[in-house]
């Protein structure tokens, strides 16, 4: 059993290629080896920025024979009065057989000559070598590049490559790039080249030379770093995971170094000061463990440097900070001279999307669709002008110059400037607000300003490019208009927002002029977008069936009903999967399902709600029609909640299903059958009220 | 180590690896590539190793000489090695050790930046060095320049000079920086960052309708230059266009719909000229 070492040696790759590169590797080196029928014990894969490599020990010295059968001339044509033919004497002489080894076989074709074949494994040193060079050209990453003379592309320049096997140098050879036994440490901490005598070397004589090859490895280490200087600081790290995962990448023997900088600069907003740690210089920002709010003037830098020349290397990073929030604090100094109102105007230059004008036209929609949808929301109290002014103001933090420098800190800014500017705070906070949620993730806006700006921003969105014909497919969705959708109805369903989707769609669609598509498909189609979305989010916790039978799958009708109370969607699909679970949706489904479908069929319209309407006391002939219409008319018309429904509903239950045993409804008599569908219908349309259980698959 | 000799050092340090040590060229332009000792050279098939320094202006970044760190004229020290050298990187950190800045005692990282040049057509892949979280050269290697791939790869080199001045010397502000005994940067530039600025943004009413029309008239040159096969004139005028676009952008009255067709505009006439220049030093 022997050790195989690939280490591909670069200039310093992306972070993010080293990460990819290695799952790559993972994923596609185990098959390769398994095609040529060789089996590891172990396998790892290592990366650093100026190195991947990949360690496979307890390889076979070769590949397992194999005893392959060949088939040769038919038994007739091989032999002639008992001799063999010169067909068979050719097979024998092109595949170095002796008579003896033949041996016959019937086949669906006749009686064929068969011989057994062994083939010998081949030796693994020389499988590995074109093994080896494809692992490397095949690995795929955003950007290739070309360097020196040469053709080979790769993220970063190669300049070394080590191949061995065991003790023994596999000859690979990329263009110019020979592969030996020599690599190459630490920048600084290594003394300078390496000579491998022996694969199974590698971690230790690059961990000598100032090089953890193991990504797991430096990952604990600057956890554990990390922590013990939070430790002694009383602090808090702030460490987001995609921070951790590109400084991982980004050094090969990571030191945790504490740099400090002029607490003067905390009065700048904490979010100022941890964006630029975080996006700019990777940092780990440290807030008090006492008063978890309060962030420090200390910071965290991952230094790949000399330990022991930690104290210069925090000097000098305490610098950067200085002179970068020296700029964030001229920034802030400088937008806050004026109020933020007096940017505004200048958001006309500022263009939203260039078929749907400028940033300056949004907010005048905004003010507009603000109050469309305070309008469609029948449960809350409207809070108008405080939300007309954060409208107003919402988008003007974008001309600021700490904005145009940091986009992510949109909203953030606009709500300091706010408050700075003696604007309401609930102004403020709606400012703050209107942009989440951000993700999928993310927190939702806690003030009803900014649950209602947030819901007209998107829905001001998501009309105008729904209105230029732009809906997205597959993983295109350049606009964002997933989350947008995602969004309204996670705020809707959070807080309870019985917002009434269709109307406000129409509403917003009327807010636009001149957009190239018509209302009603944009109407349409964005309907649509929206149950697909609530049927995304549903289907998390909710049954398939149930989902459709909420938002009523095929039945646009039902869908725009549906949706015309936002909230209760996930109220009504929630009590259904409740039902399902302790059986009370059993106690009606039967029945109500075989109405439904019956009503279907006679035409009888889903939205007659009244019984009078529907059926003609006259008309009723039978005992047990009669019974079903009383018990019909004890129904409470609007009941409180799901469960008195249920309860209603299962009251009537025993009736209903006496009426279908007693009862013919598709009779001759036009009158008669349409007052009998009529009974049907109307408990349809009443159970309709929870779901279309139409769509309900069993219970 | 004063400002100067920063310069004499780097020029000292690359001169005696075999680069030729040319002047900057005579035109406003907003980054060392831009001039013909890169942006050409890069193209074809012939080695050239340069360096230089190079004054860029950068109109949008104009603060009225009020911030410490950002300037809208400013200094990079620029080196173009074509082929790229196999130890390239070990060449840049032997120039830091020459400036006193020895690799052993800081952290000094390679950082992806990939560098893209919408109105050259130009791309290269590279990063940015940190310097203990300080941010001193930008490194390239040139792929593409002016639409054309570049055959054998450069890579470019270039020093943030006033950066690395600051870091060498211990001062937090640009205008700190010493020149040379006891001028300091802030006598030499300080009067011209606040002008330039009140110009570049418009402040006195400068006249936006002359820089469009003075737009129009430099494409128009360069245009013809390029008709009658002269493309390093051409070049000139497609310089010309680029600065005054960038004027035209500091005074916010580019949409950013115009921006975009401003920026193709020039990109049109840089890939012209990098096209011709390629085909006339092939025959010529």
């Amino acid at each position: 059993m022997a050790t195989y070492l690939l280490e591909v040696g670069t200039e310093e790759l992306p972070a993010s290629f080293v990460a990819e590169a290695l799952a790559q590797w993972q994923d596609r080196i185990p098959p390769s080896l398994q095609e040529q029928n060789l089996y590891y014990s172990h396998i790892a894969v290592y990366g650093t920025p100026r190195r991947l490599a990949v360690v496979v020990e307890g390889l076979p010295a070769q590949q397992p024979d194999q005893v392959q059968e060949i088939k040769g001339p038919a038994v007739a044509s091989a032999y002639s009065q008992g001799e063999p033919t010169k067909a068979l004497l050719g097979f024998l002489r092109s595949k170095g057989l002796q008579l003896s080894d033949l041996y016959t076989q019937t086949t669906d074709k006749g009686e064929f000559v068969f011989a057994k074949q062994k083939i010998s494994g081949k030796a693994t040193r020389e499988i590995l070598p074109p093994l080896a060079a494809s692992w490397i050209l095949k690995l795929e990453g955003k950007r290739l590049m070309r360097w020196g003379n040469r053709e080979l592309k790769f993220p970063r320049p190669i300049r070394w490559l080590v191949s061995l096997w065991d003790e023994e140098v596999l000859p690979l050879q990329l263009e110019d790039i020979t592969a030996d036994r020599i690599t190459y440490g630490h920048r600084v901490l290594s003394k300078g080249a390496i000579v491998l005598s022996h694969a199974k070397d590698y971690t230790e004589a690059l961990r000598e030379n100032g090089v953890l090859v193991d990504g797991q490895e430096r990952e604990r280490q600057i956890v554990g770093q990390m922590q013990q200087l939070a430790d002694l600081m009383g602090a808090t790290v702030e460490s987001p995971p995609e921070l951790l995962a590109e400084v991982v990448n980004l050094v090969e023997f990571p030191t945790a170094i504490v740099g400090e900088f002029d607490p003067a600069f905390l009065q700048l907003p904490p979010q100022v000061i941890t964006t630029e740690m975080i996006a700019h210089q990777r940092y780990f920002p440290l807030w008090d463990r006492q008063q978890p709010n309060r962030l420090l003037p200390f910071f965290i830098t991952i230094s790949n440097g000399d330990p022991s020349k930690s104290k210069l290397i925090a000097q000098g990073n305490g610098r950067v900070i200085r002179a970068r929030l020296a700029d964030g604090k001229f920034f802030y100094d400088t937008d806050r001279q004026v109020p933020l109102e007096t940017y505004v105007p200048q958001l006309k230059k500022v263009t939203f999307q260039e078929q749907l004008g400028s940033v300056g036209e949004k907010v005048e929609r905004l003010r507009r669709i603000v109050q469309l949808v305070f309008a469609a929301i029948p449960n809350v109290e409207p809070m108008r002008e405080i939300t007309d002014r954060a409208a107003y103001l919402c988008k003007a933090d974008l001309v600021t110059q700490m904005v145009k420098e940091f986009p992510e800190l949109q909203g953030i800014m606009g709500a300091d400037y706010a408050l700075h500017s003696g604007e309401h705070p609930l102004v403020a906070q709606a400012i703050r607000e209107h942009y989440q949620p951000r993700g999928a993730n993310d927190e939702l806006p806690q003030s009803l300003p900014g649950q209602v700006l947030a819901i007209a921003d998107r829905l001001d969105t998501l009309v105008g490019i729904f209105g230029l014909g732009i809906i997205p497919t597959g993983s295109s969705d350049p606009f964002a208009l997933r989350r947008a959708a995602q969004g309204i109805v996670q705020i809707c369903w959070h807080y309870g927002l019985q917002l009434n989707l269709p109307q406000v769609l129409k509403d917003t669609i009327g807010v636009y002029t001149n957009l190239p598509k018509g209302a009603s498909e944009i109407y349409q189609n964005l309907l649509q977008w929206f149950q697909q979305r609530c049927e995304t989010l549903l289907q998390e916790k909710i049954d398939y069936d149930l989902v459709d039978a909420v938002l009523g799958v095929g039945d646009p009708d039902y869908t725009e009903w549906s949706l015309s109370n936002l909230a209760e969607v996930k109220g009504r699909a929630e009590f259904l999967q409740r039902s399902r679970r302790n059986q009370t949706l059993h106690s009606i489904y039967a029945v109500v399902n075989r109405a439904s479908r019956l009503a279907q069929q006679g035409d009888i319209p889903t939205n007659a709600k009244s019984l009078e309407s529907l059926v003609k006391v006259d008309k009723l002939q039978e005992e047990a029609e009669i019974k079903l219409y009383q018990a019909l008319h004890q129904l409470p018309p609007k009941p409180q909640n799901y469960e008195e429904l249920v309860t209603a509903i299962a009251q009537v239950a025993p009736q209903l299903a006496n009426f279908f045993d007693e009862v013919l409804v598709m009779v001759d008599d036009p009158a008669i059958r349409a007052n009998r569908l009529g009974l049907l219908g109307y408990i349809r349309n009443y159970s309709r009220q929870l779901a279309d259980f139409n769509a309900i698959r069993s219970v | 180590m004063d400002f100067q000799s920063v310069i004499l050092t780097l020029q000292n340090y690359w001169s005696d690896r075999g680069c030729l040590i040319a002047q900057p060229y005579d035109m406003e332009k907003g980054a060392g590539t831009m001039n013909p000792h890169t942006f050409l050279r890069a193209i074809g098939p012939a080695p050239w190793c340069v360096a230089y320094v190079e004054p860029c202006r950068r109109p949008t970044d104009g603060r009225y000489g009020e911030n410490p760190n950002r300037l809208q004229h400013y200094y990079q020290f620029q080196v173009l090695l074509k082929p790229s050298p196999d130890d390239v990187l070990e060449q840049y950190l032997q120039s830091l050790k020459v400036l006193g800045i020895d690799p052993a005692d800081h952290d000094i990282r390679f950082v992806e930046d990939d560098w893209e040049s919408p109105t050259l057509g130009a791309w290269g892949v590279g990063w940015e060095v940190w310097l203990d979280g300080m941010e001193v050269t930008q490194f390239t290697y040139f792929q593409q320049a002016g639409g054309i791939d570049c055959r054998p790869v450069s890579v470019e080199i270039t020093y943030g000079l006033e950066r690395l001045a600051m870091y060498l010397q211990g001062v937090n502000s640009i205008f700190d920086i010493v020149w040379r005994g006891d001028v300091t940067y802030g006598q030499v530039h300080h009067r011209n960052e606040v002008e330039q600025s009140y110009y570049n943004f418009g402040n006195k009413g400068q006249n936006n309708q002359r820089l469009f029309q003075l737009f129009q008239e430099y494409e128009a040159e360069a245009q013809e230059q390029i008709k009658a096969e002269l493309p390093l004139p051409a070049f000139d005028y497609v310089l010309k266009c680029s600065h005054t676009f960038n004027l035209l952008d500091a005074r916010g009255v580019i949409s950013v719909t115009e921006r975009t067709r401003y920026i193709a505009r020039i990109r049109n006439l840089a890939r012209q000229v990098a096209k011709l220049y390629l085909e006339s030093s092939s025959t010529g």
